[in-house]
């Protein structure tokens, strides 16, 4: 074991050639050790920004336990790093807002198609167009979607069984996504009316940042069995959708980002950092956020669901009954859940980290017992994606979580200046990527040259056992929020 | 001693924007606040001038609270109404009150959307001549 020194000034303790550790007493208000899963090369980028401080100070918030982790891909983000996993003990420990982040249930659903790309190349053009004008992207509006007050609070309610009851979800779709899209916790009251105000007009949109909707071909197959088990085989289309719960769930981080600030010296509680106002999950504070995330949680499935369906249509247009799409898995990446860890109740944050249960877990589902939960990594516009499959080990090393993303590696404004947006587009439409996204200088803050590079990112988590290679897709069309 | 003239910076954040203000009075820092994050909001796609009026008030526990509260409630208009604030006739501004006349701009679609004020690095500091903000913004 040797030790380095960083740029934050803490000590850092090499466990292994993937695991980076910053010791519990490296600062006084330290509850937890912080573990970082990197190489080499990702270990020099992150420690060139503030994440490793964001981290500790994560490590400091009452009741959390074991250690706080953070993912290859995390950055800076503001409270939390993107990219991190914190877990707090139920019975005393504390639920923060800004542990989950403004996009509550930004995730990721994959649908795979009965289609090879090369029966249906001829019309790939057509269907990305298609589905770009049925999918509002953007901070737009869907004008074929817009929810009486009552189905709004049916949706935060009860996420996709209230879609499924407006035909707007099949019952074997819950079958395959995290917590059957509905969360059992939610409770619309806690929504104020302002959160329901930006979001009953934005279900099935996509949103603008780094949202989007790709088509993709499996080019590579790690894994043959669980792919297998997982419905996904080599030149295979499918469909990949990363959005969330859009303002409404904006506006319920702010609401309580807000809420708590106010109410943390009421419980004694002190922070480094404002943004990461808690309180105790068993208070009132807590249990109101925990009733509102639940619903925006459950909102950003049901707004994956509504996608889903558009796109459905598209493929069912295009190319009849060898169009249908099949839900593969859908998953959370900013959420705190309710889960037992060695034997205790624990409030585990993933904030820009994702669930990776294996086999054995029973939040597993039945069709994937065998091999463990399907996991996705997007790369970054115009670069591979992964699936991955969850490892049971995972539990012991990360709370059964893995990374997000490739992860910013530079600013939006550095991005824009490096490439202007028609520069991205060529570059993309060079390698064959059919784009549709209405704006020039965000197609500049997604270049791929903003991120990390995600080969190494999933290579890490791979090696580390955090989960398993088992395919990967490259994209033949996007639709960029 | 010179009061403080009103300017904004908008710096880089390795995913997000961190906003710089600087004026010499709350009510300014307030009013020049509220024009950056314009900037932001309408970034690419302009906007039509429209003669609607609007009285907004906030509070807050702090000054700078009070910065970030500003801000969430020209976000949550901006995304609600397709309406962008750009001029600010601030009528009372305390520490932790203001109450504001907002004039602004209308748009077919709001781009560059800002999804939050943070508090993460969120002050308002007293500086020779007036006050300093900082705030990040969600992108």
């Amino acid at each position: 074991m040797t030790t380095e020194t960083i740029r934050s000034s803490y000590p850092v303790r090499v466990v292994s050639p993937l695991v980076r550790e910053i010791p519990v007493t490296s600062r006084a208000d330290m509850q937890v050790p912080v573990r970082i899963y990197a190489d080499d090369e990702l270990w020099s980028q992150i420690a060139s920004d503030r994440s490793v401080e964001q981290c500790v100070n994560v490590a400091t918030l009452p009741g959390v336990t074991g250690h706080v982790y953070a993912m290859p891909d995390v950055h800076e983000g503001y409270g939390f790093p993107v990219g991190g996993v914190a877990a707090t003990r139920a019975k005393d420990g504390v639920i923060s807002p800004g542990g989950v982040g403004y996009d509550i249930n930004c995730g990721v659903r994959l649908l795979g198609s009965g289609l090879q790309l090369d029966e249906a190349r001829a019309k790939l053009e057509p269907v990305v167009h298609d589905l770009s004008r049925s999918i509002p992207s953007g901070p737009g509006r869907n004008p074929r979607l817009d929810l009486r007050a009552e189905e709004l609070d049916q949706v935060l309610d009860r996420g996709c069984r209230f879609m499924v009851e407006c035909g707007l979800a099949a019952a074997e779709d819950l079958e395959t996504i995290e917590a059957e899209g509905s969360l059992p916790g939610a409770e619309a009251r806690q929504v104020s009316s302002k959160a329901k105000q930006r979001g009953h007009h934005q279900l099935g949109t996509i949103g603008s940042g780094n949202h989007f909707v790709e088509v993709q071909v499996v080019d590579q197959v790690f894994e043959p069995d669980t792919a297998e088990a997982y419905g996904l085989r080599q030149g295979q289309l499918t469909v990949l959708i990363h959005t969330g719960s859009r303002g409404l769930g904006h506006q319920v981080c702010t609401d309580y980002v807000r809420q708590m600030d106010q109410v943390m010296a009421l419980y004694r509680i002190s922070l480094p950092d404002r943004q990461l106002a808690c309180a105790p999950l068993e208070s009132p504070p807590g249990q109101a956020y925990f009733g509102a995330m639940c619903a925006a949680a459950n909102f950003a499935w049901a707004n994956r669901q509504a996608i889903t369906e558009s796109a459905r249509a598209v493929f069912r247009r295009a190319f009849g009954d060898a169009g249908r799409l099949r839900v593969v898995y859908d998953v959370a990446h900013n959420i705190a859940k309710l889960e037992e860890h060695g034997g205790a109740l624990l409030c585990v944050h993933r904030k820009g980290a994702t669930r990776a249960f294996g086999p054995a877990n029973r939040e597993t589902p039945e069709r994937y017992r065998a091999v463990g939960q399907p996991v996705f990594i997007p790369g970054s516009m115009g670069t591979a994606s992964y699936v991955l499959a969850g490892n049971d080990a995972a539990l012991d090393l990360s709370f059964g979580s893995t990374c997000h993303g490739a992860g910013r590696a530079m600013s939006r404004g550095e991005a824009k200046r490096a490439r202007t947006g028609a520069e991205v587009r060529r570059e993309l439409e060079d390698k064959g990527i059919i784009v549709r996204c209405p704006s020039s200088g965000e197609l500049a803050e997604e270049a791929p040259s903003a991120y990390k590079d995600v080969e190494r990112v999933v290579d890490v988590v791979h090696r580390a056992g955090l989960a398993r290679k088992v395919v990967r897709l490259r994209p033949v069309g996007v639709i960029k929020g | 001693m010179n009061l403080v003239q009103s300017s904004h910076e908008i710096i880089d954040h390795a995913s997000e924007v961190r906003l710089r203000i600087r004026a010499a009075s709350m009510s300014e820092l307030l009013a020049e606040a509220g024009r950056a994050l314009a900037k932001l909001q309408l970034r690419e796609s302009g906007g039509t001038p429209v003669p609607k009026r609007r009285d907004i008030e906030v509070s807050a526990s702090d000054s700078a609270a009070l910065l970030a509260e500003w801000l969430n409630e020209l976000i949550f208009l901006s995304e609600t109404e397709a309406w962008v604030p750009v001029q600010f006739e601030v009528t009372r501004a305390t520490e932790t009150s203001a109450k504001v006349r907002a004039s602004g701009m209308s748009l077919d679609r709001v781009s560059g959307l800002v999804k939050a004020a943070t508090l993460h690095g969120l002050r308002v500091d007293g500086i020779p001549g007036g006050l300093e903000g900082e705030v990040i913004l969600d992108v």
